[in-house]
């Protein structure tokens, strides 16, 4: 006997904004589960099991945040799972709730997952609790630095995926960045951050959370049914790697490698470019858009950046990059990564309102975390998966 | 005698309290209690939802109290610093008259022998109120609630929270040896007899997952290339100290087996750093290296013991071939 297929049934995510000040965290955590619920036509006690997952909890303070979440999720009596894998953990958060479906240890479960930025602050929080933190971009500036150096990128590439970001997300009401005016020029005159990465082409520090709903294959093909199409799971991975040792790739980490091929190869996929049709890229940073093309072969390395300057990876062109306006225009951090997952399944689904991408049949999602050494991809379909 | 290095993180969180809980605690600066309508119940303090099935809840508050009945309590005999009162007292649950369920809270009432379940308490009112859970200082017993006059409430939306935490970590024995190798002035490295790779004052290979001990160690140049760096330009945030932008460059050493990461390049402007450049440590005098750094998450780290790194005059290596070495 197989694994039993798993279909995401309901999908809801918040307004993201830099502070949710209307809302407490379980307020938080709940516009997205009740919009979730309410997509699949479920009500809380429809949910076998709940699924948390968040970023380092010094960003709120709230230590085992799952705990103080457990009832506001209607999670009384029912197995709660917190997932906390840095920054990917919103990917690993959704894959985690598909394997309780996929195991048949489960029916109908809900992942969540979210941060409030604005509680606190990254950059204390990543550095430490410390002065002087470098941050993410910090962290980030030199192996993009490296990448430039190796690829021969125009420095042009990194402003160009800043824009194009910004403007999926025109199209995106749920992003927390609707920057109508943004423009080449603003990009490149935006302040130094981290060198060599300006200010406009960094993610912002984002208030949200984001939810689904995942079912078997009975609960699948009930909603098909009904009118409201699924998202069938083609395939999950999680890979990790150490930050730090002689002989590491940190521009191209065989984790990330792995991770995709282990995604392809479930989903039958032996052509990356031309049998996905949309993909949701973790890209805090506007380089890591042709680093993850490489990092994930949908480009051949070192072609990663001629993608981008072809336009293939703008929102009408022949391999969409994150029509959601990605993570550079909404970035919750624990979130961040089920924000991709959710706008892969919204995609195959046809739902995806003005972001949605023609024709869309098979998606790619991936969320990366800490060093550039934490992966989670899915590859989500219209169709129930054959075999 | 293991070393021991201890470290404070704090941070001023802000809340938001959103509309329910922005609502007990505004009541509260009026010395007011109220609750929330769940069903038949009173659910004090008030949720968003029904703890028990996740449904939502209408806002359809109800005043309680202020005075109510013991259920159950434990005495404190001995408060610490984080503790609500400075002197014996019970925590109890309280249920408040017109609750169906109990408020957890101090009671403040002389001594052990004065509590006992059933007895009836009432607070005692914060002097001035700021819209937290400590406007009732406590709860003492009798019906008469203790305190100033009330006043107008306070629309309450957010709430401050000082967070402040300290670590203290006990040394690792291959972070003993470290930390006095570098108080000597020597960076000493560990190699893994599986992969020849190098770690700094970790204890094992992360790769091959081997145990790494003293006969592994060996001393390691103090000298190297920049291969890498970042200019910050500092965000306010409390704590940062950090207001001109600076530099955090990566030195592999010498022999290309070690790189440390984070280091502060000495004696140039930040604008003339580059991948390439020769560098050499810059050692604290002997009597000031100090091993206040050195953590046992298991990696090495050399602040504390080297100041910087600077520029040893010699001509640049060529840049790509250290490019990805940067933690
Ligand atoms: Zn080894």
């Amino acid at each position: 006997m197989g694994h039993e297929p798993v279909a995401v049934v309901g999908i809801g995510q918040t307004k993201h904004k830099k502070r949710r000040d209307d809302l407490s965290i379980a307020g938080l955590v709940r516009e997205a589960a009740q919009r979730a619920l309410d997509d699949a036509q479920m009500t809380w006690s429809d949910i076998d099991a709940v699924v948390i997952g968040k970023a380092p909890d010094i960003f709120e303070g709230v230590m085992k945040p799952e705990l103080y979440l457990a009832d506001a999720l209607g999670g009384a009596g029912k197995p709660v799972f917190r997932v906390h894998t840095a920054g990917s953990v919103g990917g690993s958060t959704a894959i985690v709730a598909s394997h309780l479906v996929s195991s048949r240890v489960h029916k109908r479960v809900l992942a969540v997952a979210w941060e409030k930025q604005s509680e606190g602050n990254a950059q204390f929080g990543l550095g430490g609790g410390k002065s002087g933190s470098i941050g993410a971009g910090g962290a980030f500036a030199p192996w993009i630095r490296a990448y430039i150096r190796k690829s021969g990128a125009p420095e042009h590439i990194g402003w160009q995926i800043a824009v194009k970001d910004r403007q999926n997300a025109l199209r995106n009401p749920y992003a927390h960045l609707h920057l109508k005016d943004i423009s080449i020029d603003k990009v490149r005159e935006s302040p130094m951050m981290w060198d060599p990465l300006h200010f406009l082409e960094s993610c912002p520090s984002s208030d949200g959370a984001g939810a689904i709903v995942l079912t078997d294959r009975a609960g699948g093909e009930a909603a098909a049914a009904d009118g409201r199409p699924p998202a069938w799971v083609l395939g999950t991975s999680m890979r990790s790697e150490p930050s730090s040792f002689n002989g590491r790739d940190p521009i191209r980490p065989q984790a990330g490698v792995d991770c995709a091929w282990d995604v392809y190869k479930q989903a039958g996929i032996t052509d990356p470019r031309r049998q996905i049709d949309v993909a949701e890229l973790y890209v805090p940073f506007s380089w890591y858009e042709p680093m993850w093309l490489e990092g994930h072969d949908i480009a051949p390395v070192g072609e990663g950046w001629k993608m981008v300057d072809r336009g293939e990876t703008a929102f009408d062109g022949s391999f969409p990059v994150n029509p959601s306006g990605g993570v550079l225009s909404s970035n919750p951090i624990g979130a961040s990564g089920m924000l991709r997952f959710l706008e892969a399944a919204l995609q195959v689904r046809g739902a995806a309102g003005e972001h949605q991408v023609d024709g869309a049949r098979v998606a790619l999602a991936q969320a990366y975390g800490a060093a550039a050494q934490y992966f989670a991809m899915w590859a989500v379909g219209s169709q129930l998966p054959s075999s | 005698m293991s070393t021991q290095t201890s470290s404070t993180i704090q941070f001023p969180y802000k809340r938001t309290l959103g509309p329910v809980i922005s609502r007990f605690f505004s009541e509260l600066t009026a010395q007011r209690i109220v609750g929330i309508r769940s069903g038949d119940r009173v659910i004090v303090p008030p949720m968003e939802y029904d703890p028990e099935t996740g449904n939502q809840l209408a806002e359809d508050f109800v005043e309680v109290g202020p005075a109510g009945t013991v259920v159950s309590w434990t005495w404190v005999a001995e408060p610490g610093k984080h503790h609500p009162l400075d002197r014996p007292f019970a925590y109890a649950l309280i249920k408040l008259d017109g609750a169906d369920t109990n408020l957890l809270h101090a009671l403040d009432a002389g001594s052990e022998d004065a509590v006992s379940t059933g007895m009836r308490v009432v607070p005692r009112w914060r002097d001035e109120p700021v819209g937290r859970i400590d406007d009732i200082v406590a709860f003492v017993p009798g019906e008469t609630p203790e305190g100033p006059a009330a006043g107008e409430a306070q629309d309450v939306q957010t709430m401050d929270y000082f967070s402040t935490i300290t670590y203290t970590d006990v040394l690792s024995p291959t972070l003993e040896r470290y930390a006095a190798s570098m108080r000597a002035g020597v960076i000493k490295g560990q190699r893994c007899p599986q992969c020849n790779r190098v770690f700094l004052g970790r204890g094992y290979c992360s790769v091959d997952a081997i145990i790494l001990g003293e006969e592994h160690e060996e001393a390691l140049p103090d000298f190297g290339v920049v291969s890498n760096y970042t200019i910050v330009t500092p965000t306010p945030y409390p704590g940062q100290k950090e207001t001109e932008p600076f530099a955090r460059a990566s030195v592999v050493l010498d022999g290309d087996e070690m790189v440390i990461a984070q280091q502060q390049i000495i004696g140039i402007p930040v604008s003339e750093i580059r991948v390439g450049m020769r560098v050499k440590a810059q050692w604290f005098p002997a009597a000031e290296r100090d091993a206040a750094e050195i953590t046992s998450k298991g990696w090495g780290t050399v602040a504390g013991f080297i100041e910087g790194w600077v520029h040893t005059g010699e001509p640049d290596e060529p840049a790509e071939q250290y490019m990805n070495r940067v933690f």
